[in-house]
C-alpha cells in the first residue's frame, strides 16, 4: 500500500553545489559547477541526470541500472571512490559538512570524456584470469553432475558478487607500479575460480595468479572501496595459502612464502616476530649486511641488535598455532 | 587514565624509538600504560594467510589478558597490530564457522576471551580520551617553525568500517595533534597511501616506489619533516631513508618521526633522548631543535 506523507513531514530540500571535473579532448581538463535542489532520496546519479536533462546536456557520465548491480557509475565523489547511484547527495553533505559536492572520474582508468573512462585496461586484468567456469567434460556432455556443497558456496558467494566496476583498481597503489600485478578485481574473480571444485584449470589458474598475489601491498584500499563488500584483498590472501602448490615459483612468490614462513616459525618458537632472524631467513646473509649498513647510516644500529624476550608461555602459543601436547 | 598498552614487536626492536617517545609522552599527560603481561606477536597482518585459525587465536590471546586486568581497551602504537586485532575480532564475531574452531583452541590453552576488550590506536586514545587541549597545556616548547606532514598510511583508517575512528577521505586526529605542538600541519596528495613496508618480505623494489612516492609527495607541498602513526611505516620510511635515496638517486631526504616523537620534543625533551634518526636529527637541528 503506497503510503502519503503528512504536511508536517515536509521533505528538508537542500541546495548543494556540484562541482564536475570535466575533459575532452578539444578543451582539456576543466571544472564546472552546477547548482540543484536536492532532498533525502536524491542518489548522485539523479543529480546528474537531471544536470544533463535540465541545464548541461554536454555532460556526459555512465549509469544504467541505479541499483548497484551493473557498476557503470563508479566515480570519485569528494575524493570517496564511490558508486553514484549508492551515495545520497545529503548523505556527503552531512559527511563532510559542506555543500559542495566535488565529481570526478576514477583514478588511474584513461579518461574519454568527463566522467566516462576506458575501461579496456581492466577488462583485459579480468580476461587474464579466465573469468569463467570450466566444467568437467562429462559435465559438459550432460553425462554428469556435479553439484556445489552449500559449505563449497560459502566460501565462494562474497567473492562471486564483484560487478567489475573498477573503483578497486582504480584505487589500488601495486596496479600503479607495477605492470606484473593483476589487480584486486582479478584476484577477486580468479580466487572464485580457483576455490570452485567444479572447476577444472586448478593447475593454470595457479600459474595465472600465484606471482601476482605476492606483488598485493595489503593496503586495504580494495576492500574499503568495494560497493559490493568483496574483499579482494581477502582473496589474495587465499591465494597465497596456494603457492605451496605450484612446482615452479617465481622469484617474488619465493621471497614472500620464505618471509611468511620464517614470520610463522618465529612466532610457533618464541611467540614474538624477531625481526632480525625473519629478515635473514629471508633474504640471506649478503642482502641483510647490506641492508643494515643503511641502517647504522641513519643512526639506527644499537636498535637493530635488541633482543625482545620470549613468551613466557610459550606452550599455550603452540596450542592456538594448532600443535596438540 | 589507565589503559592497556601493546606495544607489538617491532615497537620492542628495530622501532624501539616509538616506544621511549610514546612512554615518555603519556608519562607526561598522566596517561598510565600497563604493557598487556607476557603478551604475543599479533602475526603482523602475514600470519592471518597461513593459518586464520592461529591469527586469530592469537590475538585473542592478548585482548583476554587486558579483560583480566580489568581494562577496558588496549592501545597500540602500531598501525598493523591495531588493524590485526581489529580484523581478528571482527573476524570471530562475524564467522560461526571460524568462531567455534577459535573457541576449541581458545579452551584447549585455557583461554576465555568475553568480547568486552578490542584494540585501539595510541593516536585514538591521545585526541579523544586526553583531548587537544590538555596536550596543549603541556606544550613547553613550541615548534612554530616548523611544517610537518601528516602521514596516515594504510592501516589506521582502512578497512573503515571494522577501524572506526576517523573517515579515510576526511582525516583530522594527526592535523589536531600537530597543531597542538603549534607546528604547521601540511596535507599532501599521499597522505593515505601506503609506504610499501608490506611488499618488503616479496616484491623490495615494488615497496621502495611506494615508500618514495610518499616521500616524494610530502616534499613537494614543501613539508620540514613527516610524522606517522606505525611501527612499521617507522621502518620502512625512517629507517630505510637512504635506501631510498640510493634506489632513487636523489639528493634529498624526507625527514620523518613517528607522531608521539613530535609530542615529546613540542613538550621540551630533545631529540637525542628520543633516539631520533640522523636525517631527522639534522633536520631538526637546522630550525634550532635540539
Amino acid at each position: 500500500m503506497q503510503q502519503s506523507m503528512k504536511p508536517s513531514e515536509k521533505l528538508e530540500q537542500v541546495e548543494i553545489k556540484v562541482k564536475v571535473r570535466r575533459f575532452n579532448q578539444e578543451r582539456g581538463q576543466y571544472w564546472q559547477e552546477y547548482k540543484l535542489v536536492v532532498d533525502r532520496f536524491t542518489q548522485m546519479t539523479e543529480v546528474l541526470r537531471r544536470i544533463k536533462s535540465e541545464q548541461d546536456p554536454t555532460l556526459a557520465y555512465r549509469a544504467s541500472c541505479h541499483m548497484a548491480v551493473c557498476g557503470s557509475c563508479a566515480m570519485k565523489l569528494n575524493n570517496e571512490p564511490r558508486l553514484a547511484c549508492k551515495t545520497l547527495a545529503l548523505d556527503l553533505v552531512r559527511k563532510y559538512n559542506t555543500n559542495e559536492i566535488v565529481v570526478e572520474p576514477m583514478d588511474f582508468f584513461k579518461v574519454e570524456k568527463d566522467l566516462i573512462v576506458d575501461m579496456e585496461d581492466f577488462y583485459s586484468r579480468m580476461y587474464k584470469v579466465k573469468p569463467r567456469l570450466y566444467p568437467a567434460k562429462e559435465v559438459v556432455e550432460n553425462k554428469a553432475e556435479q553439484r556445489l556443497t552449500p559449505e563449497d558456496q560459502k566460501e565462494l558467494w562474497k567473492f562471486a558478487q564483484c560487478i567489475w566496476c573498477g573503483l578497486c583498481v582504480s584505487s589500488c597503489p601495486a596496479v600503479r607500479i607495477d605492470k606484473e600485478f593483476l589487480g584486486p578485481a582479478a584476484h577477486a574473480k580468479g580466487y572464485r575460480f580457483l576455490a570452485d571444485p567444479r572447476d577444472t584449470l586448478y593447475e593454470e589458474r595457479l600459474k595465472v595468479l600465484i606471482d601476482s598475489s605476492w606483488r598485493c601491498t595489503y593496503c586495504y584500499q580494495c576492500f574499503n572501496v568495494c560497493p559490493r563488500d568483496v574483499e579482494p584483498v581477502t582473496t589474495i590472501k587465499k591465494t597465497r595459502a596456494h603457492t605451496k602448490f605450484l612446482k615452479q615459483k617465481s622469484e617474488v612468490a619465493e621471497t614472500g612464502e620464505k618471509h611468511v614462513k620464517a614470520i610463522f616459525e618465529s612466532i610457533r618458537n618464541t611467540g614474538k616476530l624477531e625481526e632480525a632472524k625473519v629478515y635473514l631467513t629471508t633474504y640471506g646473509l649478503v642482502t641483510s649486511i647490506r641492508d643494515m649498513l643503511y641502517t647504522m647510516r641513519n643512526g639506527k644500529t644499537q636498535l637493530a641488535l635488541i633482543k625482545e624476550k620470549k613468551v613466557n608461555e610459550i606452550g599455550q602459543i603452540q596450542k592456538l598455532m594448532g600443535e596438540k601436547e | 587514565m589507565k589503559v592497556a598498552y601493546y606495544p607489538g614487536c617491532a615497537t620492542h626492536g628495530l622501532s624501539k624509538d616509538v616506544d621511549v617517545a610514546t612512554k615518555k609522552v603519556a608519562e607526561v599527560l598522566g596517561l598510565e600504560l600497563v604493557e598487556v603481561e607476557d603478551w604475543n606477536c599479533c602475526g603482523g597482518g602475514f600470519l592471518d594467510e597461513y593459518d586464520e585459525k592461529a591469527h586469530v587465536s592469537l590475538n585473542l590471546r592478548n585482548l583476554s589478558k587486558v579483560e583480566k586486568m580489568g581494562l577496558s581497551k588496549m592501545a597500540t602504537p602500531c598501525s598493523v597490530c591495531l588493524q590485526s586485532h581489529r580484523l581478528a575480532v571482527n573476524n570471530y564475531k562475524e564467522n560461526t564457522e571460524l568462531k567455534k574452531e577459535v573457541d576449541s583452541r581458545l579452551k584447549s590453552a585455557s583461554i576465555e576471551y568475553k568480547g568486552t576488550v578490542d584494540a585501539e590506536h595510541i593516536v585514538w586514545v591521545l585526541v579523544r580520551d586526553v583531548g587537544v587541549e590538555k596536550i596543549k597545556s603541556h606544550v613547553t616548547r613550541p615548534l612554530s617553525q616548523l611544517k610537518v606532514a601528516t602521514y596516515y598510511g594504510c592501516q589506521m583508517l582502512r578497512p573503515e568500517k571494522i577501524m572506526g575512528f576517523e573517515s579515510p577521505y576526511n582525516t583530522h586526529s594527526l592535523e589536531d595533534l600537530v597543531s597542538s605542538t603549534g607546528a604547521t600541519p601540511v596535507r599532501f596528495p599521499m597522505a593515505t597511501a601506503c609506504c610499501g613496508f608490506p611488499l618488503m618480505g616479496s616484491n623490495p623494489k615494488g615497496g621502495l616506489k611506494l615508500a618514495y612516492n610518499v616521500l616524494n609527495s610530502a616534499k613537494s607541498m614543501g613539508a620540514d619533516i613527516m610524522i606517522h602513526p606505525c611501527s612499521l611505516c617507522h621502518l620502512q620510511l625512517d629507517v630505510t631513508q637512504y635506501k631510498v635515496m640510493d634506489e632513487f638517486k636523489t639528493n634529498w631526504t624526507m625527514p620523518t618521526m613517528y607522531v608521539t616523537q613530535l609530542l615529546a620534543i613540542a613538550f621540551g625533551i630533545s631529540p637525542k633522548e628520543l633516539g631520533l634518526s640522523k636525517i631527522a636529527m639534522k633536520a631538526l637541528e637546522q630550525r634550532g631543535i635540539t
